[in-house]
């Protein structure tokens, strides 16, 4: 008997994935109509024409989406870049050499994830206007590194911790400096806090829109999701299209995630421990 | 963020030389009707997140284990985590139209002819937006729930069925309080994330109509980026920081004791 005390349960999480489903496939439905199909059928009803490549043919050259694809292709790919180069050493510094405050410079850098960012959004427009670097490509990497470093320096300096003090002194007796026993014991076994960190924060600075919207202007510069937030109005504009648009630019995003969801959960769950 | 803090003294549009006022700013802002709309906002964004998201995100962890198809379950769950919310807010904003949504269809198609129109009136709108967070949001707490009911060891609750406790008991009263410490630290960053959420709000509605469904996030950024009211801006982000930081203390004070204890 007890497959029917099972019943309810199984028929709640079949509403809830139905749910789930529902705004997925209907948004694919959408980007395969073309605007005639759109304005002339309900929204279950099959496009009588196969329009997605068309719908894509039209965003591209209406809205010149191919631009800030590549901006956004240059600033995760950069500004995560800049980050494991910068997180990793830090994190090195802060677990292994043990400077004075350590605790304290690590607390300074962490409480850059505690703020939200609309506080220091006015500053960092401002500093940016008087430096030059606003709606500039290297103010964006500059922008978008320096926001992912304190979760970064986060994972790396916990990772670090776990590595036994005997492997860094053994070291030290065969003659490594500081800077040799980070790049030839530490660096070879990070690769799985890297992956985390890269993921997620590649992740992250393709889909933001706050900084993008902020600190840059022109069409060449600012990033896609600004260029996707842009093309819709107050419930406006053509669904298809912004819909084509979407699933385009969310595309390498979904990839990456089948690809690596292992990284991308633990990435997920140390991101909200944090 | 301390000239954030300076700034917010003053009437400053960004070019001029700032004026300073003293508290005006703040004394405007709690007789401003937007503010006063867009903090009811924000308090229903952060009552409601604590019931959806959150909440739905324990239930659907719970009954997801150790039914058939759990993985099949889990992944539906993740898919919304990867788009940004951007194309969260695009896809909703679709759902929720008027005239050619898919919710309106639906309706259209039980037999009820009613056509609310979602993101205009209010307070649909908000709680529309709260719908898409929720879609959005419901993996990573199910995430979150489903690593802490990992850890909870078989014992105990194998302990109590045997003793004739239902299901539904042993969940109550065992499995609840084990999930003490996952489920302070979703409580807290969910609240925190309603504080935060601009986004969806931004794509959906722009704050409309009439700022009728801005939060404090939202009012913030109209002010300072689209009127140019930076001085007004910065006060509602020093406010905002006050109440984001109040309620993540006592967390954040139990992280440190944490930490310190590893060193």
């Amino acid at each position: 008997m007890r497959w029917i005390r099972k019943v309810p349960l199984y028929a709640v999480l079949i509403i809830l994935v139905a749910l789930w489903l529902l705004p997925v496939v209907s948004s694919f439905l959408v980007s395969f109509k073309s605007s005639q199909d759109f304005v002339s059928q309900t929204w279950a009803d099959l496009p009588t024409k196969f329009f997605f490549f068309q719908n894509l043919e039209t965003v591209l050259k209406n809205y010149k989406l191919q631009n800030n694809l590549l901006s956004s292709l240059l600033y995760s790919s950069v500004g995560t870049a800049v980050v494991v180069i910068c997180a990793s050493m830090a994190g090195f510094s802060i677990v292994r050499l043990r400077p004075k405050f350590n605790f304290f410079l690590f607390l300074v850098i962490y409480s850059g994830t505690l703020f939200p960012f609309q506080m220091y959004l006015i500053p960092v427009y401002r500093v940016f206007n008087t430096l030059g670097l606003y709606d500039t490509r290297a103010g964006m990497i500059l922008i978008y590194s320096a926001i992912c470093i304190p979760f970064s320096l986060f994972v790396y300096r916990g990772f670090y911790t776990t590595i036994p003090r005997e492997i860094e002194e053994a070291a030290k007796l065969d003659g490594c400096g500081p800077v040799r026993s980070f790049w030839s014991v530490f660096l070879p076994q990070s690769l799985s806090p890297t992956a985390v960190v890269a993921l997620f924060q590649a992740t992250w600075i393709w889909n933001d829109l706050l900084f993008g919207m902020v600190l840059s202007r022109q069409e060449q510069i600012r990033p896609i999701m600004v260029a996707v937030a842009t093309m819709t109005g107050y419930g406006g504009g053509n669904i298809p299209w912004i819909m084509t648009a979407v699933i385009f630019t969310s595309i390498p995003t979904i990839l990456l995630f089948v690809a690596l969801r292992r990284f991308f959960i633990q990435g997920m769950v140390l991101n909200i421990s944090s | 963020m301390f000239q954030n803090v300076y700034y917010s003294f003053f009437d400053w549009n960004g070019l001029a030389k700032p004026l300073f006022t003293g508290l005006k700013n703040y004394v405007t802002m709690f007789t401003d009707r937007v503010i006063a709309r867009s903090m009811i906002n924000t308090a229903l964004w952060v009552a409601f997140t604590l019931v959806l998201p959150a909440t739905g995100g324990l239930l659907v962890a719970v009954f997801v284990t150790g039914v058939r198809g759990e993985g099949f379950f889990k992944s539906i769950f993740f898919i919304p985590l990867t788009i940004s919310f951007v194309a969260t807010g695009v896809i909703w904003a679709y759902m929720f139209s008027k005239e050619l949504g898919v919710l309106n269809g639906l309706l259209g198609m039980l037999g009820i002819s009613l056509k609310p129109s979602w993101l205009t009136s209010v307070p649909l709108n908000t709680f529309a937006m709260i719908l898409a967070w929720t879609w959005q949001q419901l993996g990573t707490n199910m995430v979150m729930f489903l690593m802490g009911l990992g850890t909870i060891p078989r014992d105990p609750i194998e302990a109590c069925l045997l003793d004739g406790a239902s299901s539904w008991q042993t969940f109550l009263h065992v499995k609840l309080p084990m999930l003490r410490p996952i489920t302070t630290v979703v409580i807290t960053m969910a609240m925190v994330n309603s504080f935060k959420v601009f986004d969806i709000i931004y794509v959906m509605t722009r704050g409309g109509p009439y700022s009728s469904s801005e939060t404090l996030a939202v009012s913030m950024f109209r002010e300072t980026f689209t009127l140019f009211h930076m001085g007004y801006g910065a006060a509602i982000s020093v406010i905002l920081s006050i109440i984001v930081i109040v309620i993540s203390a006592a967390y954040i004070r139990r992280m440190t004791k944490r930490d310190l204890l590893y060193y």
